[in-house]
Formats: C-alpha cells, sequence, structure tokens
C-alpha cells in the first residue's frame, strides 16, 4: 500500500520535473565538439612528433621526457605563478573595497559602479596597447609624469619583473569592476538586520565588517578567488600585446609558450604535451575550486 | 555622533571618486589622444586634452585600414555568437536547473570546470578540430567554437533555479506541453537573464583574440582586435592612429551596455552573479 503511493507520488514528481534533456542538446553539442573532444585529442597528439604539414610520427613519451628538462617551460610556469601572485591579491583586496563602499544602493553608487566596471568591457588587446603606452619608454604618460617629477624615466616594459608587474595592472584594471559586482551581489544577500542590531549594541563600522560582514561572505570570496585565479591563467592576450612575452622569457605565461611552439615553431606534439600539462593542473585547480566554492550544481 | 558620521560618508565619497578618476584615466587619456595631431602626441611634456581637435588618426583608420570590412567581420562574429550562446545557455540552464535526467550532476560539472580549461590552453587541438571541419580563416571558425561558454551556463543556471517550480506545475497541470512550458512561461521570466547573457558574450566576444588569431589569416577577414594588435607591428602607425583604433574598439560594448544598463543591473542582482 505504502509503496504504491509512494510510487504515484514519484510519477507525479517526475512528470512536473520531467526529463527535459531535449534542452541540453545543442549546448552538449557544442560542449562536446569544442571543448571535450579537444582534451582526447591533445593528449593524443602529445605522443607525437608533428610539423602540421608531415606525417605525424609516434615518438611515445620523449615529449613528456623533454619537457621535463625544457628550462623554458619551468620557466613559464614560474611566470604564471608570479602573476597570479600580483594580480589575484590586488584584485581581491581592490574589489572588496569597492563593493564595500558601494553596495548601499542609491544615484551616486550606481554611477560609481557603472565607472569601475566600464573597463571589463574593454577587450584585452586595447587595455593592454593604452597600458603600453602609457608606461611606454619615450612617450609614456608615467614616465613623463616621473620626469616633471625631476624622477628619472623607467623603462617599465624592458625589465623583466617591471612588465609583469605593469601587465598584472593591466589586469587588475580590467577585472576589479567585475569582481565588484559579485561582491555587491553578495552583500546585498546580507540581512540589513544584522548590521543594524550590531550598530545598536554600539559596534564601530570596522567591528561590523570583522565579525558580522566578513564571516557571511565568505562564499563569495572564495567565488571572487575562483574567478580571478581561472580568468588570468590561461588567457595571455596582455603579454603578446604588451611585451610579446620578452624580455626573454620573463612575461611569458605557460599558454604563450604553448602557442609559440605550436604557432611559430611549429612543434606541434611537443606543445600538445606542454597543453597536456597544463590542462591537468587546470582540472586540479578546478576539482580543489569546485569542492571549496560549493560550485557543483 | 551625527558630525562623526557625515564625515564618513563624505570620506567615503572623496575616495570613490579619487579611485574612479584613476580608473578611467586609461579610457580618458586614449579618447584624447586619439584626437591630437601626431605632433601633439609625440611632444613634451604630454597634453591632457587636445590642443589642436584634429581626427587625421580616425582618417588614417578608415582610409588605410580596410575598417570598414573589419568592423562589419567583428559585428557579425559578436552578433552571431551572442545569439547562439544566449539561446543555447538559456536552454541548458533551464535542463539542468529544472530537468532531471542521468549523469546531469556529471555532465553539469565538466561544462563548468571549462572555466578553467580556456582556449588559451586547448588552442592546438581546437585548431586541429576547426582545421578538419574545414573552418580555418572563415568567420564561422571563430564563431563556433566560442559558442559554448562555462561562465554563460553557471550564470543561466543559477537564474534558472529562483525560477519557482509552481509556475512549471501548474502549467502542467493544465496541460501544456514542455515546448510551451519552456516558450511562454520559462522564457518570458528570463528576460533579465537573457540581458546579462547578452551582454557578457557580445563583450567576451567582442574581444576575443586569441581564437582569431589562430584561426584566421587573410587580412579582409580579420576582426578588430586582431587587425589592432597586428598593425602595430606590422605598419609605421602612429599612436593617434592606434589610439583611435582602440576607442572605437571599446565603443560597440560600451554603448550595448549604456542601453541595457538598468536591466543587466536588475538581472545581475536577481541571481545572475549569485554564486
Amino acid at each position: 500500500m505504502l509503496g504504491e503511493s509512494n510510487n504515484v507520488l514519484k510519477r507525479k514528481k517526475f512528470d512536473i520535473i520531467g526529463n527535459r534533456f531535449v534542452f541540453l542538446i545543442p549546448s552538449f553539442i557544442f560542449f562536446t565538439v569544442f571543448a571535450f573532444i579537444p582534451l582526447i585529442v591533445v593528449v593524443v597528439i602529445s605522443f607525437f612528433s608533428w610539423n602540421l604539414l608531415g606525417p605525424m610520427k609516434f615518438v611515445g613519451i620523449e615529449n613528456f621526457i623533454d619537457m621535463f628538462t625544457d628550462a623554458n617551460f619551468w620557466g613559464t610556469l614560474m611566470v604564471t605563478l608570479k602573476f597570479e601572485a600580483m594580480v589575484v591579491p590586488i584584485t581581491f583586496v581592490l574589489s572588496l573595497v569597492l563593493a564595500l563602499l558601494l553596495y548601499k544602493e542609491g544615484k551616486f553608487s550606481s554611477v560609481f559602479r557603472a565607472f569601475f566596471y566600464w573597463p571589463y568591457m574593454a577587450p584585452a588587446v586595447v587595455s593592454g596597447t593604452i597600458w603600453a603606452w602609457l608606461f611606454s619608454t619615450n612617450t609614456g604618460l608615467i614616465n613623463s609624469i616621473l620626469m616633471k617629477l625631476g624622477l628619472s624615466p623607467i623603462s617599465w616594459l624592458q625589465g623583466g619583473l617591471t612588465a609583469l608587474l605593469v601587465i598584472s595592472l593591466t589586469q587588475v584594471w580590467g577585472m576589479a569592476g567585475f569582481m565588484m559586482m559579485i561582491f555587491i551581489t553578495g552583500l546585498e544577500q546580507i540581512p540589513m538586520e544584522f548590521e543594524e542590531a550590531a550598530s545598536i549594541d554600539g559596534a564601530n563600522k570596522l567591528q561590523i565588517f570583522r565579525h558580522i560582514t566578513w564571516p557571511l561572505l565568505k562564499g563569495t570570496s572564495i567565488i571572487v578567488l575562483i574567478l580571478s585565479i581561472a580568468y588570468s591563467w590561461n588567457n595571455f592576450t596582455l603579454m603578446y600585446v604588451m611585451t610579446t612575452g620578452g624580455p626573454g622569457y620573463e612575461t611569458t605565461i605557460t599558454s604563450l609558450y604553448i602557442y609559440q611552439l605550436a604557432f611559430t615553431q611549429f612543434r606541434i606534439g611537443y606543445a600538445a604535451a606542454v597543453s597536456v600539462i597544463t590542462i591537468l593542473i587546470s582540472i586540479g585547480i578546478a576539482m580543489v575550486a569546485m569542492k571549496t566554492g560549493r560550485w557543483e550544481v | 555622533m551625527l558630525y562623526k558620521r557625515r564625515f564618513q560618508s563624505v570620506l567615503f565619497k572623496v575616495i570613490i571618486i579619487l579611485l574612479a578618476v584613476i580608473f578611467m584615466i586609461p579610457i580618458f587619456y586614449a579618447m584624447s589622444s586619439s584626437f591630437k595631431t601626431n605632433a601633439e602626441i609625440y611632444s613634451y611634456p604630454p597634453t591632457f586634452l587636445p590642443k589642436v581637435f584634429s581626427v587625421e588618426g580616425y582618417q588614417y583608420i578608415f582610409q588605410s585600414l580596410n575598417f570598414l570590412r573589419v568592423l562589419y567581420n567583428t559585428l557579425f562574429v559578436s552578433i552571431i555568437a551572442t545569439v547562439i550562446t544566449v539561446t543555447i545557455s538559456i536552454m541548458a540552464g533551464y535542463a539542468i536547473a529544472k530537468g532531471n535526467f542521468k549523469g546531469k550532476k556529471m555532465i553539469s560539472n565538466l561544462m563548468i570546470m571549462m572555466v578553467f580549461v580556456s582556449i588559451g590552453v586547448t588552442l592546438v587541438p581546437v585548431f586541429i578540430i576547426i582545421k578538419e571541419m574545414n573552418l580555418l580563416n572563415n568567420l564561422w571558425g571563430i564563431i563556433l567554437p566560442a559558442a559554448f561558454t562555462p561562465t554563460g551556463t553557471f550564470i543561466s543556471i543559477q537564474y534558472m533555479k529562483g525560477i519557482s517550480d509552481e509556475f512549471i506545475e501548474s502549467a502542467k497541470i493544465d496541460g501544456a506541453t514542455e515546448w510551451q512550458i519552456f516558450s511562454r512561461i520559462i522564457f518570458p521570466l528570463s528576460y533579465p537573464l537573457a540581458a546579462v547573457l547578452t551582454i557578457f558574450s557580445f563583450t567576451w566576444r567582442w574581444g576575443d583574440f586569441i581564437l582569431p588569431l589562430i584561426v584566421i589569416n587573410s587580412s579582409n577577414l580579420y576582426t578588430m582586435q586582431l587587425g589592432l594588435a597586428t598593425t602595430q607591428g606590422q605598419y609605421l602607425i602612429s599612436w593617434n592612429a592606434i589610439m583611435a583604433y582602440s576607442v572605437l574598439s571599446i565603443a560597440p560594448p560600451l554603448i550595448l551596455f549604456l542601453i541595457f544598463q538598468k536591466l543587466f543591473m536588475r538581472g545581475i542582482t536577481a541571481g545572475g552573479l549569485k554564486f
């Protein structure tokens, strides 16, 4: 008896929820062809030596062995880490501060939110071009200001560390407004009563932030961290435009190295092997991120 | 107490305005420089506003760089890709949030994981697939691979979760078919989501660089970003022309944003970016 009614209930529930896989099909096709199959293809190619035009030659794990002794590969991995280490903390603090200053509804905050959001809409090529010009040695605005102040001009984009710093600032500039919007959405989910109650009890702004806002904002913070890492991990557009990876390999992140290997040196198999390792690292980060951020849907 | 509060709020406003000025300097300086003469651009000290208003840079772009063709290519790619992305993301979000099929969790997790595995690291296999599909040096070769976006899918799922099951339930009881439920109930409820996805997708596709870089060869199929990046290296082009190019390159997504700003901001807070 009980089982029967349970079944009826289940069937009714199923009717309402429905299968609906059919609505996923278009997206699933694009995902499979251009995102999933490439992951298989890249593994296969990584076992071959190939220059794109000639025949493919099976070389086993030779590409991977080469990679472990390739100082440039390890160098680019370090550059990627340094870039992340500069971009992620600055973006996090800046976007959090902006969100805290602008999350209360009002004419003033809605106008200024838009101002900070604008740079996110600038294509990376454009922001790279403009910032490279601002920091260019001879005609740049920044060096002109330094000279006005009686300081000597700096060859920003010709030095490894300064170049990476300028690229990082450009990345932060483009991303902070977007992350600010995520923080604002998170802040709006915190009930006003909490703050008001604490305020009546005599807590100051800093105490309210430390003991109420910050703990409740933990989930949002994790998302901002994950997205900041993801958005700067694999995109070499800024480096390509601002320094072409130079001087030497000092601003070449791994994805730019992959591009150079494949499309200027035509070492497709080796480029694929480097991709495989980079993708494995990316998936590792993604798994950790999705676990901590409770991103499963 | 009141005095202190007022002081604090004024202080915050001053901080915001200062930060906003710093944020706006690059765009403002690029805009102002695009209207300077070549001589003024190379003069020291640099001027903040053009002394002589000139459209020299814009003239150069329109006359020497096949600009209208490039603009057409970019609009074509961005608009078509956006239409596809918005359509498939809304459908996918609905399927995952309100559907019940085998492997749902695994498929959706794999899709979202792709936010970390972007074109920057899969460019070799994606290039080979595009080549096998005979889409190299073809605008469709930069439209189709970019149509599925993990962030767009995720935003859509989150938004759809916020739509109450009761709407679907009562339509079901009234005898509506699956397609009717989607097109007459779910879709009209998704306008803010559609606005968010449209603006994001258009901005992303408009700014795409890596995919066009590996797919497009001939200069009459260039997109704006590819054009801007390669002209800097190839020609003896002056900075006012480059800045004019940059300004024209920011304008379309910015205009789109200004038109849909209200709906966009509403969509974002209604769950678009609620993670």
